[in-house]
């Protein structure tokens, strides 16, 4: 299938195209190295093709394919995808950018299923032989690709779904569509006469609709409260005060990772704040962050009431106003024995920017933070 | 003489030649970094452990490489006919999986009781945070009472320590991970961004112990070096005292007067020197963070109490000053290095070339033109074009920071 001169130009198209990717990554790109290694990469590439597509010109295999042509080929699908991708790419320059790119990508693989499956077509004059080889050449590649491409569709057009919903009916839907998951996995299981056509045509009716639902969510867009949010930057404004923020509460929070290894652990029980530090073995009431570096810093609440930590960043100038504007980041609020991180990075020391200090609102307590 | 006819007499004497020299460089006398010379109690007992591990990982490996010798010539295709071919020998195979087990049992208790006496933190006495970043060491004590470390130290290139101290370094980094290693006090831990790593050093007397970064982090890798300074208890305290000691400006109208003009002209934007003021009398603070891509670059007050610059790549003393200090009893050690680098110690040529072109003497990333990746900012001290002028006023100055 695969004759020795195809082999050495595919090898040598692989290893052009590691180095530069290898190449753009590490070292200097726009450089006389990556147009080198690019060439190389285009023209062995090429070379490659034209291999492998004329069979290295072998005589003997190439008359073991004479014949192929008079049988009657069958019906490829691949010309019609180049078509859309064309069609993609040209709405794409008069819209969207991203259309243009999805195009793009239809056309290239679009194309690259074509070629092979001419080549194969080429191979034998038996047909089956040919569907043989054409599947063992890309099968490898297309399996993989089409579930990743499906599953990414699939995913997208869900989650545009669940965005327009309202968070109610939402949650509805996903039980609806959960349940009838696995409804369908029951009767696939032990009604074996439910499979086969029923299942292709309900996955298929089921499919079309979560992806029209999908285009139509996406073109109605988000429901109205995510959508002012978006606008307003809600999400990004850290309210840090006692009370329960609107927004930033609702965020996804940091409960679950970094919690090895942190710069330090500081405790709220009973009405009292304390910093445990690894390496120090009595609690401090101080806490150490060297300048401009990310520190992981764990709270962990022990009080009843939901609470959050706050890092006090001085004040600042609010431009040429000489209002003073005071500066801090936060945690959401933590329930009670449950944990939040807060990661925190401070640019000047504290006997300039300072003082610093890490308070929980509702908590007549605090804790120093020194940077040297 | 079999071995003579397979290779030529002249490949032969190269590979004796390599094995040789490699053979004798173990017996170096003025090896710092030698893990084979443990200095302190954590380094002892790694040390203790390769007594075990190496002898029985040499032993296996000589019989290992013996058996593939022996197999390789005494086996080599002579157009000899392909032996009967046989699959499976039930008592070899279980043999030679029961004997590795057990050697790597044995190996794994020594090892698995070393890594947790190593590990062991609830004795600490002193605490120091250490920093790695592309390519220099930060050091600061935090507050701790005990030891007169009443407001925060920083430092940097030097570690100082007292000696017989249980000390646990807490080390990060601010870009890439950098690995602390002084082989003679401890094993390497490393440094990484965003975490916590606990390592114990202690040193059994005062001295000066060399280190590496032992994790590749970029172009000058190589020469981003350590050393801890163990002092004695008491060298220790004047050693904080004058670490906290207030800054002393020197005279307007003096070299060293000058050259704090041209310091905080120049290099205040990155160095921070404590105490130092402005002409309106504003405290000078150095802004690192919108000039270098960690946000960080070496504290240099009391720069003259170290024996090392730029990553202790280069000695901050000359070199009859630096064997005079390295070559001292532990008992006079804490005296000489306390007293700090004198004038006529100083290592004038390597401060001088640094100030003039630093990236021509240490490679970094500091070519403004090529700055892109990192948003303009540098990863290392650029060239600052000074005038010879300007550079003896700048030493002038910094010999004052003591």
């Amino acid at each position: 299938m695969f004759t020795g001169a195809s082999k050495y130009f595919l090898g040598l198209t692989a290893a052009a195209v590691a180095g530069f990717v290898l190449y753009l990554l590490f070292v200097t790109p726009n450089d006389l190295g990556a147009i080198a290694l690019g060439a190389v990469m285009v023209v062995a590439g090429t070379l490659a093709g034209i291999t492998l597509f004329n069979r290295d010109a072998e005589a003997e295999t190439v008359q073991d394919a004479t014949g192929a042509a008079a049988q009657p080929l069958p019906n490829s699908v691949w010309p019609i995808v180049c078509a859309l991708g064309v069609a993609l790419m040209a709405v794409g320059l008069a819209s969207v950018a991203m259309v243009f790119l999805i195009g793009l990508g239809v056309l290239v693989i679009g194309s690259l299923e074509w070629l092979i499956q001419d080549w194969a077509e080429g191979a034998s004059a038996d047909n089956k032989f040919n569907t043989f080889i054409r599947e063992r050449a890309i099968s490898p590649l297309e399996l993989p690709l089409f579930a990743a491409v499906g599953g990414g569709i699939i995913a997208f057009s869900f989650s545009r779904i669940m965005l327009a919903m309202g968070k109610s009916a939402g949650a509805i839907l996903f039980i609806i569509i959960a349940s009838a998951v696995l409804l369908v996995g029951f009767l696939v299981a032990f009604k074996p006469n439910f499979r086969g056509k029923i299942v292709t045509v309900l996955s298929t009716v089921a499919g079309v609709a979560l992806i029209a639902g999908g285009v139509g969510s996406a073109l109605s867009g988000e429901r109205a409260e995510l959508a002012e949010a978006s606008r307003e930057g809600h999400y990004m404004h850290k309210e840090c005060g006692e009370e329960k923020s609107k927004y930033f509460d609702k965020v996804a929070n940091n409960r679950v990772p970094l919690r090895s290894a942190v710069a330090a652990t500081i405790i709220l029980e009973n009405g009292q704040l304390r910093a445990e530090i690894i390496g120090f073995t009595e609690p401090q009431k101080s806490v150490t962050i060297p300048k401009s570096n990310d520190a992981d810093i764990l709270f962990r609440n022990k009080d009843e009431a939901d609470r959050r930590l706050v890092l006090n960043l001085g004040t600042e100038t609010v431009g040429d106003t000489g209002v003073e504007e005071k500066l801090y980041t936060c945690t959401q609020l933590t329930g009670k024995n449950q944990e939040n991180v807060l990661v925190v990075k401070i640019d000047k020391q504290s006997s300039v920017g300072g003082p610093y200090t890490f308070t929980v609102p509702g908590v007549d307590d605090a804790i120093e933070v020194v940077v040297p | 003489m079999k071995i003579v006819k397979v290779m030529s007499p002249r490949r032969l004497a190269a590979l004796a030649g390599v094995f040789g020299t490699a053979f004798l460089a173990g017996c170096a006398k003025n090896a710092p970094q030698d893990v084979w010379q443990p200095k302190g109690p954590n380094s002892e007992k790694i040390n203790n452990l390769d007594l075990v591990v190496f002898p029985i990982a040499g032993v296996v490996g000589v019989i290992v490489i013996s058996l593939i010798v022996f197999i390789l010539f005494k086996f080599r295709d002579r157009g000899q006919p392909i032996p009967k071919q046989s699959h499976g020998k039930p008592v070899l195979e279980v043999t030679l999986t029961i004997i590795p087990a057990l050697i790597l049992s044995v190996v794994g208790v020594f090892t698995v009781r070393t890594i947790f006496e190593l590990a062991e933190d609830k004795d600490t006495e002193l605490i120091i945070n250490v920093t790695g970043q592309q390519w220099w060491w930060e050091y600061d004590y935090p507050i701790q009472n005990e030891y007169g470390i009443t407001q925060p130290i920083i430092t940097s290139g030097q570690m100082v320590m007292p000696a017989g101290t249980k000390v646990m370094l807490r080390e990060t980094s601010r870009d890439v991970i950098h690995s602390f290693w002084v082989p003679s006090l401890n094993g390497k831990k490393d440094a990484v961004p965003g975490r916590i790593h606990l390592l114990r050093m202690e040193a059994d007397e005062p001295g000066i112990y060399a280190g590496q970064c032992a994790e590749f982090c970029g172009l000058s890798h190589a020469n981003m070096r350590m050393e801890v300074i163990a002092l004695s208890k008491e060298d220790f305290a004047a050693w904080v005292q004058n670490q906290l000691a207030d800054y002393n400006a020197p005279a307007k109208e003096s070299l060293a007067g000058q050259g704090e003009e041209v310091f905080l002209n120049q290099c205040v934007r990155c160095h921070q020197v404590n105490g130092l003021k402005r002409a309106d009398g504003t405290p000078a603070i150095a802004a690192p963070e919108d000039n270098v891509y960690t946000g960080a670059a070496p504290n240099l007050s009391k720069f003259m109490t170290r024996n090392t610059f730029a990553g202790a790549m280069f000695d901050l003393v000359n070199s009859k000053c630096r064997k005079d200090v390295w070559g001292a009893s532990a008992q006079e050690f804490g005296a000489k290095y306390l007293a700090g680098v004198t004038e006529e110690c100083l290592n004038t040529s390597d401060l001088r070339a640094w100030l003039r072109n630093a990236p021509a003497v240490k490679p970094m990333y500091a070519n403004p033109e090529k700055l892109g990746p990192t948003d303009g900012k540098y990863r290392g001290m650029p060239n600052l074009n000074l005038t010879e002028d300007d550079i003896d006023k700048l030493v002038a100055y910094l010999l004052t920071l003591r």
